[in-house]
C-alpha cells in the first residue's frame, strides 16, 4: 500500500470514528438532558406522599400538621382526602366551585387527567383514604400514555432500524466523497512524489481540480527542463573538452618522447601528459555520473564474468606501464569458480578502473594493491585493498554513510568514488570503506549475480 | 607497415596538424588529410588509402554517412574516432562496420597500437616470422625453428600465438585468450588453455618449465617477449 492509500484509509478510518463518537455523545447528551430534566421535576415538584403523611385522623377528626401547610402553601396548592365512598372527608383550600362528593368514575378521570381544569395528583394511603393535591390550572402537563406490547416492539425495532439506516447512509455518502477525493488527489499526490524522485509525467489537465494539475506540470516542466539542461551543459562541456585534451595529450606525450629534448623539458612534458590523463578521466566521470544521476543511459545487462573484467582491469594498469612504486595483484576468492553476474561491463569496468586509481592517486609514494574477486551465496564481491595511506575516521563514516559522496569532496576522494558507488546501486549492491590492517585503504563492494 | 598510405579525416585543422605528428613520429610517411566528409570521400576514390581515420562529428556529412557510402564498396579498413564517447555511438560505428572505434580524448600510444593492430590485421606481411629469445615463429606456414628444427602448430596454438603477438608487450587475459580458441562462451575453458599454452611453450621456448618469451602474469594471463624486448 502506498502512503497516499494508507493516507486515505486512515482518513476514512478516523471519519468513521468521529461519525460514531458524535452519535454515542449525543446520545449520552440526550439521555443527561432528559434525566437532568425529570430529576429538576422531582425536585421541586411536591410530593403526594409527603403531604399525605402529614395529613392525620385523631378521634374521629382529620388535621394537616403545619409541615403539610407549609408544603401546599408554598406550591400554591390546594389538598382533599377522599373516603372509599368518594366523599371528602377533609380539605385544605378547595376551591368552591368543586364538589365535596365524587363518584368512582369521576375519580378514576381526574387522577389521569383534571379535575375541571385543575391538574390533580393522587396518593393512595393505606388506610383506603385517597388524598389529592390539586394545583393553579395551567401549572402542570398530564399526558397519558399507552400502548400494546407487540407495538412497542415493533417502535424499538423500529427506532434501532431507523438509526442504522441512518449511519448506513452517512458512512456510504462519506465513503463515496472520500473515493471522490481520492481519485481526484491521487495523480496530484503521486505527481508529487514522481517529482521528489526527479522522473515526472505530466498529469491530465481536466477536471475539478484542472488548476493545481496545471499548476504542478509547470512545475514539473520546470524542474525537467532545469535538470536537462544542466545534463545537457555538462554533456556539451565534456564534449567540447575533448578535442582540446586529446591536443594537450598528443603533444605532451610528443615532447616526453623527444630524444633531443633536455631531460628536465622532457620530464615536464611527461608531468602535462599525467595531469592531462587525470582530466581525461575525470570529464569521463562527470558524463558517467550524471547520465546515471539523470537515468539518460540505462544499464545493459548481460551475463559478464566479473573475474575477467576485474583481470583486465588490472592488465590494462600493468600494460599501461606502472611506476615500479606500485604492485598491483589479481586473485580469485575461488579459483575456477566463474563469477558470473548480471550487469554492464563498461560500467563494471569503470567501477574497477577508478578504485584501482583511487588507490594510486592518493598513494603517491607507491603502495601495494590487491583486487580480489568472488562469487558465494547469489552474489559476486570484489575487494580493492592497498596498504597506503588510507583515510581518516570522519572520511570512511562520510563514504560509509548513504549520503551524497561528492558532499565530502575535498577536490581528490569526490567524484571518482560517487561514480564507484552509483554504479554498485545501479546493480543493486552494496559498497563499503575499511580501514585496512595494519594500514590503508579497503573497499569492499558486493552485488546480487541477479539484479533485475 | 609502414609505406602504407592513412587518411586522417577532421574537420578541426589543429588536430588534423598533431595526427600527422605523431604518425610521422612514429615513421608512417605517406599521410593525407582531409577537413570534411565530402573531400574524404573524393581522396578515397582518387588514392585509395589502406587505412582511413575518421572523425564522426563533422558540418555537413559526417562521419557515420561518410563510413556507409564507403561500406557500398570498399573493405578498406576504418578506425572512427569522436567526441562523443558514448557507447550508443560506439555501437552505431561498429554496426555500419567500423573496424575499431576510439573515444577523444587519446594518448597518442593507443592511437597508434590500434591503427598497428588493423594494419597488421589487415594487410599480413608476407613471410611473417616473429623472432623470440630461443626460436622463430613462422605465421604464414605455422611453424616453429628452434634450435635448426621445425615444429609445426595446431591451428590453435596458432590462433593464441597471433592474439599474444597482436599484442606483443602486454598482458592478454585468460578470458581474451579463452574466446580466441573458443568462441563466446568460454567459461569453464580456463584448463583448455593451459594445455595450448603448455605445447606451446615446449615448443617456442628454451626450457618451458622457465618461459622467457611466453610469460604467466600470475591470476591475469599471459604475455609474449619478443626477442631483445625488455620482460
Amino acid at each position: 500500500m502506498n502512503p497516499v492509500q494508507r493516507f486515505f484509509r486512515r482518513y476514512i478510518f478516523s471519519t468513521v470514528g468521529i461519525l460514531a463518537l458524535f452519535l454515542v455523545v449525543n446520545l449520552l447528551l440526550v439521555l443527561t438532558v432528559l434525566t437532568a430534566g425529570y430529576m429538576s421535576g422531582t425536585d421541586n415538584g411536591l410530593s403526594v406522599r409527603e403531604v399525605s403523611g402529614h395529613v392525620t385522623e385523631q378521634a374521629g377528626t382529620w388535621t394537616a400538621d403545619d409541615t403539610a401547610l407549609a408544603l401546599l402553601q408554598e406550591h400554591d396548592a390546594w389538598a382533599m382526602l377522599l373516603d372509599e365512598s368518594g366523599t371528602v372527608i377533609w380539605e385544605q383550600g378547595l376551591p368552591e366551585e368543586l364538589p365535596r362528593s365524587y363518584t368512582s368514575a369521576q375519580v378514576a378521570s381526574f387522577s389521569r387527567w383534571y379535575l375541571q381544569d385543575y391538574p390533580v395528583k393522587v396518593w393512595s394511603r393505606e388506610d383506603g383514604a385517597l388524598m389529592v393535591v390539586g394545583f393553579e390550572p395551567n401549572t402542570l402537563v398530564k399526558y397519558y400514555f399507552s400502548m400494546e406490547t407487540p407495538s412497542l416492539m415493533m417502535f424499538l425495532v423500529g427506532a434501532i432500524a431507523v438509526f442504522v439506516f441512518n449511519l448506513l447512509l452517512m458512512v456510504f455518502l462519506m465513503l463515496r466523497n472520500t473515493r471522490r477525493v481520492e481519485k481526484a488527489m491521487s495523480p496530484i499526490l503521486r505527481g508529487i512524489q514522481d517529482l521528489s524522485r526527479g522522473s515526472y509525467q505530466p498529469l491530465d489537465e481536466r477536471g475539478e481540480l484542472a488548476e493545481i494539475n496545471a499548476g504542478l506540470n509547470r512545475a514539473g516542466d520546470y524542474l525537467m527542463q532545469k535538470d536537462n539542461t544542466r545534463a545537457e551543459w555538462i554533456r556539451g562541456v565534456s564534449h567540447d573538452i575533448r578535442t582540446p585534451l586529446s591536443m594537450v595529450l598528443g603533444y605532451a606525450s610528443e615532447l616526453e618522447d623527444d630524444d633531443t629534448l633536455p631531460t628536465d623539458a622532457r620530464q615536464q612534458a611527461g608531468m602535462i601528459r599525467r595531469q592531462g590523463e587525470r582530466l581525461r578521466s575525470l570529464v569521463e566521470d562527470l558524463n558517467l555520473t550524471t547520465k546515471l544521476e539523470y537515468a539518460l543511459q540505462p544499464i545493459r545487462r548481460e551475463t559478464v564474468n566479473l573475474a575477467e573484467i576485474g583481470r583486465q582491469a588490472v592488465s590494462e594498469v600493468l600494460n599501461g606501464g606502472l611506476p615500479e612504486r606500485y604492485e598491483i595483484e589479481f586473485s580469485e576468492e575461488h579459483p575456477g569458480r566463474a563469477a558470473r553476474m548480471e550487469g554492464d561491463t563498461a560500467l563494471l569496468r569503470r567501477m574497477l578502473d577508478n578504485l584501482i586509481r583511487n588507490s594510486i592517486v592518493h598513494n603517491p609514494r607507491g603502495c601495494h594493491i590487491s583486487v580480489t574477486v568472488g562469487a558465494e551465496d547469489g552474489r559476486c564481491t570484489c575487494t580493492v585493498t592497498d596498504d597506503g595511506v588510507g583515510l581518516d575516521a570522519p572520511r570512511l563514516e562520510a563514504l560509509n554513510r548513504e549520503a551524497d559522496v561528492a558532499s565530502t569532496q575535498d577536490g581528490e576522494h569526490g567524484l571518482g568514488l560517487k561514480l564507484v558507488r552509483q554504479i554498485v546501486k545501479a546493480h543493486g549492491g552494496t559498497v563499503q570503506f575499511w580501514q585496512a590492517v595494519p594500514q590503508g585503504l579497503e573497499v569492499c563492494i558486493s552485488i546480487p549475480t541477479r539484479n533485475v | 607497415m609502414m609505406e602504407h598510405k592513412i587518411l586522417l579525416v577532421d574537420d578541426g585543422r589543429d588536430l588534423l596538424e598533431m595526427l600527422c605528428s605523431i604518425f610521422r613520429r612514429a615513421g608512417y610517411t605517406d599521410l593525407v588529410t582531409a577537413s570534411s566528409g565530402q573531400e574524404a570521400l573524393q581522396i578515397w576514390r582518387e588514392q585509395q588509402p589502406a587505412l582511413i581515420i575518421l572523425d564522426v562529428m563533422m558540418p555537413g556529412m559526417d562521419g557515420f554517412e561518410v563510413l556507409r557510402e564507403i561500406r557500398r564498396t570498399s573493405r578498406v579498413p576504418v578506425l572512427m574516432l569522436t567526441a562523443r564517447g558514448e557507447a550508443e555511438d560506439r555501437i552505431e560505428g561498429l554496426e555500419i562496420g567500423a573496424d575499431d572505434y576510439l573515444p577523444k580524448p587519446f594518448l597518442p600510444k593507443e592511437l597508434l597500437l590500434r591503427v598497428g593492430a588493423i594494419l597488421h590485421r589487415t594487410y599480413p606481411e608476407p613471410n611473417r616470422k616473429v623472432e623470440l629469445a630461443a626460436s622463430t615463429v613462422d605465421l604464414e606456414k605455422a611453424e616453429v625453428w628452434k634450435d635448426g628444427e621445425r615444429t609445426p602448430l595446431t591451428a590453435k596454438e596458432l590462433q593464441l600465438f597471433e592474439k599474444l603477438y597482436e599484442n606483443a608487450g602486454r598482458i592478454v587475459t585468460t578470458g581474451i585468450l579463452c574466446e580466441t580458441i573458443c568462441g563466446e562462451f568460454w567459461q569453464g575453458y580456463e584448463s583448455t588453455l593451459s594445455t595450448h599454452i603448455r605445447h606451446l611453450r615446449e615448443k617456442i621456448e628454451a626450457n618451458p618449465s622457465k618461459p622467457v618469451s611466453l610469460v604467466t602474469a600470475k591470476g591475469l594471463g599471459y604475455r609474449i617477449n619478443l626477442k631483445g624486448a625488455k620482460s
